[in-house]
C-alpha cells in the first residue's frame, strides 16, 4: 500500500487553490489563453512495400495508415488496418469500422495494463461516435460483394503519454490515420463478372477511404460553479476540473456528437461553447489538411505508383481470381477456423506493425535475425486464409495431390523477417531476398504455382489439419 | 575518454562531463592521503572510476563527487526538500519526496512539539523539510527542525504554486552566487520562492500572473546559459508592460 502511495502522483492543496484562483482571473498556469490549444504536431508513419513473395499477403499491411499526434505533452498514436469479412446481416452492403483503445501504463501510472478502464472505453466511444455514427467514413464504398464480403476497417489508438486532453489528441490521430490509409483495389471481373480480383499494389494503386467530412473533437474543462470553461485542459487542470464537455463538430458547423461529464453547466454556457467549438474545429481541420498535403506530396515523390524500390524478384503470380463458389468456400473456411490469437506477438506500443505472425520458410541460406512480426494486437487483420496466396492455396488444396504438399513442408531454414515502418528497413529486407536461385525457377505453369517455401505453405498445413 | 594516470590530469576531469567507466583518479601516486568519494564514484583497486553520468566536482581539500540531473530524487542527509503529505499515522506523517520510498516525518519533529500540539496536516499539504536519515534500505527520515531544534523556515507552505523540475535545475537555482534567472526576475518582480533539492519548486507572489510568469521562466531556463536567461527575462518583462 505504501509503495502504491509512493508511486502515484500527488496534487498539493496549494496547486489546486492556485489553479482555481488563476482561472477565476482568466489565467492559465502554462501561460495560455483560456481558449488556446497547445501546439499540435501530426506525423505520419511511412509505408513499406515489400517485393514478392511477401507482397500478396502483406499488401493490406503495407497500405496501413498510421499517425502520431503530439498535443503539448500528450502523445497518441493511431493505426488503421483492414480485413475482408462477412457483413452484418442487417447491413449487407456496408463495411464496418471499429475503434480500439490501448491505454499503456507507460503513459500514466494510473493506467493499468490489461482490460480497458472506464475512461478508455469512454474515449473509444467518443471517437467512434464521431467517426462512424456521423457518417464521416463512407461505409457503402467498402462493400465488395453484397452480403458476402466487405472491408472491415479497424482503428487502434495507442496512448503513449498522458499530458491531459486525450480525447482531442486521439480523435485527431484517428482522423489523420484514416485519411492516409489505403486499401487494395478489388474488382469483379472475369468472364461472367462473378470473379473477385484482389489486385496487387503494383498493378493497381491502393485506394483511399472515402471520408465525407472530418469530425473534430474539442474538449472543454469546467471549473468553479460551472461558469469557467477552458479548452484543451492540461494534466493538472484535468485533476482540478469539476466537469468536462467534449463537442465533436466538423468544419461545416454540424455537431456530430456531444459528451458531457461532471458538474452541471447552464445552457447559455453550452451555446457559447458551441460557438467557440466551431472556430476551433475549423482551425484543427485546416491543420490536419495541411499535414496531409505535405505528407502526400512527400509520398508521391518517393513512391510514384507505389512501386517497391528494389524489385529483384519476378512476380509471375497472377492475381487471385475467385468465382462465386470459391468465395463461398472461403467464407465457410473463415467461419470454421478459429482465430489463432494465442501465438501472436502483440506489440502494445504500436510501433512497427507490418506483417502477420507467420514464418516465411525459405530454402535460401541467408540468415536473418529472428526478428518477429508483430500484429497490432491479438486480432489478426490479415488472416492468412484470405490473402490471395491462401486463396490460391485453398484452390490448390482441392486440386493437387497431397504428397506434393508434403515436399514443400521440409524446409531447411525458417526465417522471420521484420518489416517496419522505416522504409529503409523494408528496402533492405527486399534486397536481402534478392535472387536466391530457387526463385528464378518459379514458373507459372498453372494457377497452382510451385513456389519455394512461402507464407502460404505455413498456412496450408494448418488448413489440412483443420479439415481433418 | 582515456584514463590518465596522473594527479594533474585528474584535475582536468573536474567540472567536466564524465560517463560511467571513466577512471578519473589514480591512487598509486597518492599514498597517505585520504580521498572522500561522494555520489557516483567508486574505488576500483588503484583507480577511482565513475558510475553515474554527470559532471565531476571537487570540494577542497579532498572530496570528489559526480553531479547529475534526474527526475527521481535520491535522498541524502542534510538535504532540504519539498514534500507532500500523503497520510498521517500515529507517530509519523508519510511524506512523498519523489524518492523511491515515502519519507517519514515524526509528529514530534517540530519546534516545541509535544504530544499535545501535534500539527494537523491534511492530505496534499506542501512541507519544507530536512532529510535526517537516508539509507537506501529504509524509508528516509525527515524533520521540520534544524540541528539546533529551531523551526528555521521549515514547515508547511501556504498558498503559492508548486511545480516539478529535474534535480539539476533545482541545484542550479540553489547555487551561490545566486542563479542569473532568479536575480533577473527579482530585479523587476517581487516573489517568494522555496526550492527543494528533490526537484520541487514553490513560488508565491502577490498576483497570480507574477507567479505564472516566474514559474514558466524558471522551467524554461534549465538549458539556457546565463546570458540567454537574462535576455529571456528581459523579453518577458517587455511583454508584461
Amino acid at each position: 500500500m505504501e509503495q502504491r502511495l509512493a508511486n502515484t502522483w500527488q496534487m498539493t492543496v496549494n496547486e489546486r487553490k492556485f489553479i482555481e484562483m488563476a482561472l477565476a482571473a482568466d489565467l492559465r498556469v502554462d501561460d495560455r489563453g483560456p481558449f488556446d490549444y497547445r501546439p499540435c504536431t501530426i506525423t505520419f508513419g511511412r509505408h513499406v512495400f515489400l517485393s514478392p513473395p511477401f507482397h500478396s499477403s502483406l499488401i493490406y499491411l503495407c497500405a496501413g495508415g498510421s499517425s502520431e499526434v503530439q498535443l503539448g505533452e500528450t502523445r497518441v498514436m493511431s493505426y488503421v488496418t483492414s480485413q475482408l469479412v462477412q457483413p452484418y446481416r442487417d447491413r449487407p452492403n456496408e463495411g464496418t469500422l471499429s475503434i480500439f483503445t490501448e491505454f499503456s501504463p507507460m503513459a500514466d501510472p494510473a493506467f493499468e495494463a490489461g482490460r480497458p478502464g472506464e475512461f478508455a472505453i469512454e474515449l473509444g466511444r467518443i471517437v467512434d461516435r464521431g467517426l462512424r455514427e456521423s457518417g464521416a467514413v463512407d461505409m457503402e464504398s467498402l462493400c465488395v460483394v453484397v452480403g458476402k464480403l466487405v472491408w472491415s476497417i479497424r482503428v487502434d489508438l495507442h496512448i503513449l503519454d498522458n499530458g491531459g486532453n486525450l480525447i482531442d489528441a486521439a480523435n485527431i490521430a484517428a482522423l489523420a490515420s484514416l485519411l492516409t490509409f489505403r486499401r487494395p483495389e478489388c474488382t469483379l471481373g472475369g468472364d461472367d463478372n462473378h470473379e473477385l480480383i484482389i489486385h496487387d499494389i503494383e498493378d493497381r494503386e491502393p485506394l483511399p477511404l472515402i471520408i465525407h467530412h472530418l469530425p473534430v473533437a474539442v474538449t472543454f474543462a469546467v471549473f468553479g460553479e460551472g461558469n469557467i470553461m477552458v479548452i484543451d485542459p492540461s494534466y493538472k487542470e484535468e485533476s482540478v476540473m469539476g466537469g468536462r464537455m467534449t463537442i465533436t463538430m466538423n468544419s461545416n458547423g454540424d455537431i456530430c456528437a456531444v459528451q458531457k461529464a461532471g458538474i452541471g453547466i447552464s445552457s447559455s454556457v453550452i451555446i457559447r461553447c458551441l460557438e467557440i467549438c466551431a472556430v476551433k474545429a475549423a482551425e484543427i481541420t485546416s491543420k490536419i489538411n495541411h499535414a496531409m498535403e505535405s505528407f502526400n506530396d512527400g509520398r508521391s515523390i518517393q513512391y510514384p505508383n507505389f512501386h517497391p524500390v528494389d524489385v529483384a524478384i519476378q512476380d509471375n503470380l497472377p492475381d487471385v481470381i475467385m468465382d462465386k463458389k470459391q468465395i463461398e468456400n472461403l467464407i465457410g473456411h473463415l467461419a470454421a477456423l478459429p482465430l489463432d490469437a494465442l501465438d501472436r506477438n502483440s506489440n502494445k506500443s504500436g510501433a512497427v506493425v507490418v506483417g502477420t505472425n507467420t514464418r516465411a520458410k525459405f530454402e535460401n541460406n541467408q540468415a536473418r535475425d529472428g526478428v518477429p512480426f508483430y500484429s497490432p494486437s491479438n486480432w489478426d487483420p490479415y488472416p492468412r486464409k484470405l490473402c490471395s496466396r491462401l486463396a490460391r492455396s485453398s484452390l490448390k488444396l482441392s486440386g493437387l495431390p497431397e504428397d506434393v504438399e508434403e515436399d514443400k513442408v521440409n524446409t531447411t531454414q525458417s526465417v522471420t523477417v521484420e518489416c517496419g515502418l522505416e522504409h529503409t528497413k523494408g528496402a533492405s529486407s527486399s534486397r536481402a531476398l534478392e535472387t536466391p536461385s530457387e526463385y528464378t525457377t518459379v514458373e507459372a505453369t498453372s494457377q497452382y504455382i510451385k513456389a519455394p517455401k512461402t507464407l502460404k505453405d505455413a498456412v496450408k498445413i494448418q488448413n489440412r489439419k483443420m479439415r481433418k | 575518454m582515456n584514463s590518465m594516470p596522473s594527479d594533474s590530469a585528474s584535475m582536468s576531469f573536474v567540472d567536466r562531463v564524465v560517463v560511467p567507466g571513466d577512471h578519473v583518479l589514480d591512487l598509486t601516486g597518492m599514498a597517505n592521503q585520504t580521498i572522500k568519494l561522494g555520489a557516483g564514484l567508486r574505488q576500483d583497486g588503484d583507480a577511482i572510476s565513475v558510475m553515474k553520468a554527470g559532471k565531476l566536482r571537487i570540494s577542497k581539500p579532498n572530496k570528489y563527487w559526480v553531479e547529475s540531473s534526474h527526475k527521481r530524487y535520491v535522498p541524502c542527509v542534510e538535504d532540504t526538500v519539498l514534500g507532500i503529505v500523503v497520510d498521517s499515522k500515529f507517530d509519523n506523517f508519510l511524506v512523498d519526496i519523489k524518492a523511491p520510498m515515502l519519507g517519514l516525518l515524526p509528529v514530534l519533529a517540530f519546534e516545541g512539539g509535544t504530544r499535545r500540539n501535534i500539527p494537523k496536516f491534511e492530505i496534499g499539504t506542501l512541507l519544507y523539510v530536512r532529510v535526517v536519515k537516508a539509507n537506501n534500505t529504509m524509508n528516509p527520515e525527515l524533520s521540520c527542525m534544524d540541528e539546533t531544534g529551531k523551526a528555521a523556515e521549515f514547515g508547511p507552505l501556504k498558498d503559492g504554486y508548486m511545480f516539478e523540475t529535474s534535480t539539476g535545475l533545482a541545484r542550479m537555482l540553489l547555487s551561490s552566487p545566486p542563479c542569473p534567472i532568479l536575480e533577473a526576475l527579482g530585479k523587476s518582480l517581487s516573489y517568494e520562492i522555496a526550492i527543494g533539492l528533490n526537484g520541487r519548486v514553490w513560488v508565491n507572489a502577490a498576483s497570480p500572473s507574477t507567479v505564472i510568469l516566474v514559474s514558466n521562466a524558471i522551467m524554461n531556463s534549465e538549458f539556457l546559459s546565463a546570458a540567454q536567461q537574462k535576455i529571456m527575462v528581459e523579453k518577458l518583462m517587455k511583454r508584461l508592460q
